[in-house]
């Protein structure tokens, strides 16, 4: 083929994906094209995952006892702090749900956890991604993921057993937040660098650094109660609002393993309803 | 037999990048393999071919990112055209070249990812310009060093089939 038509071919391509790029950020859903890539490269990521638990475990083998035996000693100390901690927890939830009954107040359910394996995880380009392997079931999309120290993102695309996740840390990202100590809410982005922004919050609230952030439940896809950070700096931004910096709860670059909260999110339907009842 | 070399390129390139992010979590942010690929794809000359590559390659990169689904598709496209139309008018044969080659390849491709993420994105990021520019010196020396491994590895070969050509003269 001749350069000149080459350059034709060059033009209808780029403008087809320009294109594409735009009904895609209209629509702001999955797509099929990435679901196949995803089904191409997340075997290969699985198998990539893989490699290094195997080494680990093999070096855990050659651990020393004495290690091992401190080590043991030290989980049987904290597991029997957590079942005094459980104790305790179970009655305080027996006494909020007779509480709850007697006012008839209609409790969210709590949701079930899964863990997952994290296949592929970019945390530091200003792109960043997390790829799981959920197996044979399936994760669905807008589900939430968390870690022991909180809350890492929700799920953005799914193909077959793996799904593609956005963190917390993604400047698309937006989370509904709440200030523990004032109940005070606002929302969470993706800052500048892997740290965090609370918008949204009046001058006149009164937050301080080492505030803890917890998901407020008021968007539709994360419940109540998760922790998102703490406050690491307050300034004030403009007129109106604070500039809030937060610090993440979860230490991305940890991570090797997450779970998926059963939830069920606000459905999308009711979310686009506008007061008047017409769509 | 062309196309299965290029599949088994494109699949060993998404290898070393999983096995560097596993090892280093910078090394996505350091290194883009799959655009070295594609510059180095370019300089056989072909722009059909390069840019088509490039499309193929920056389509599965970004399966691997959580920005606008197209976003490195559209970039590499532009980098595989262009890299072989440089390279159909210099006549790159020193490794240096190659490295000053693939360096632009990776500026340009920040400089449209950028551009399109403002274009697209209601608050977007910008990569970090130390990262830009050492993502850009670790693009070229990799590139370069890949030029200096298949060029000897060619003339190696091609050594060896000479010679086994003129044994059989002889014979």
């Amino acid at each position: 083929m001749d350069e000149r038509r080459t350059g034709w071919v060059l033009i209808i391509v780029l403008v087809g994906q320009l294109v594409y790029l735009a009904i895609q950020g209209a629509r702001a859903g999955e797509t099929r094209l990435e679901g196949v890539g995803l089904r191409v490269l997340g075997p290969m990521a699985h198998g990539v995952a893989s490699i290094p638990e195997e080494l680990s475990g093999a070096r855990e083998g050659v651990k020393l006892r004495g290690t091992l035996l401190e080590e043991n000693r030290q989980l049987r100390r904290e597991a029997a702090d957590l079942r005094l901690q459980l104790l305790r927890l179970t009655d305080v939830e027996g006494e909020l749900l007779r509480l709850g009954n007697a006012v008839r107040y209609p409790t969210p359910p709590a949701g079930r956890i899964r863990a997952v394996d994290i296949v592929y995880a970019d945390h530091t380009s200003w792109l960043r991604t997390l790829i799981l392997y959920t197996g044979e079931v399936e994760a669905r999309r807008n589900q939430p993921v968390l870690s022991p120290d909180g809350l890492v993102g929700r799920v953005v695309h799914v193909a077959g057993p793996y799904a593609k996740v956005q963190l917390i840390t993604d400047r698309a990202a937006g989370v509904g937040g709440m200030i523990l100590r004032t109940r005070r809410q606002g929302v969470v982005r993706g800052g500048l660098g892997t740290g965090l922004e609370l918008d949204y919050v009046p001058l006149q609230a009164d937050v301080r650094p080492g505030d803890r952030v917890l998901t407020a439940g008021i968007d539709g896809v994360y419940p109540r109660g998760i922790p998102i950070g703490t406050v690491a700096s307050v300034e004030p931004g403009g007129q109106l609002f604070h500039r809030i910096n937060v610090a993440p709860a979860v230490d991305f670059g940890t991570l090797d393993q997450v779970y998926l909260l059963e939830y069920q999110a606000v459905p999308q339907t009711l979310k686009e309803t506008s007061p008047s009842g017409k769509p | 037999m062309e196309s299965l070399k290029l599949i088994a390129t494109i699949a060993l390139a998404a290898l070393v990048h999983f096995i560097g992010v596993r090892l280093w979590p910078d090394f996505a942010r350091a290194v883009d393999v799959f655009l070295v690929l594609v510059a180095l794809h370019g300089l056989r000359g072909n722009s059909l071919s390069g840019l088509l590559v490039g499309l193929l390659v920056g389509l599965l990169q970004d399966t691997l990112t959580s920005g606008p689904f197209g976003l490195f598709g559209f970039a590499d496209t532009i980098i595989g055209y262009v890299t072989a139309r440089l390279a159909q008018r210099l006549v790159i044969q020193r490794p240096t070249g190659v490295l000053a080659l693939v360096s632009f390849a990776a500026v340009l491709q920040q400089a449209i990812t950028v551009g399109l993420a403002f274009l697209l994105l209601p608050a977007p990021e910008t990569p970090s310009p130390v990262w830009a520019v050492i993502r850009a010196g670790a693009c070229g020396v990799l590139g370069m060093a890949i030029y200096i491994v298949a060029g000897r590895w060619r003339n190696s070969s091609e050594t060896r089939r000479r010679g086994r050509m003129s044994r059989l003269r002889l014979g």
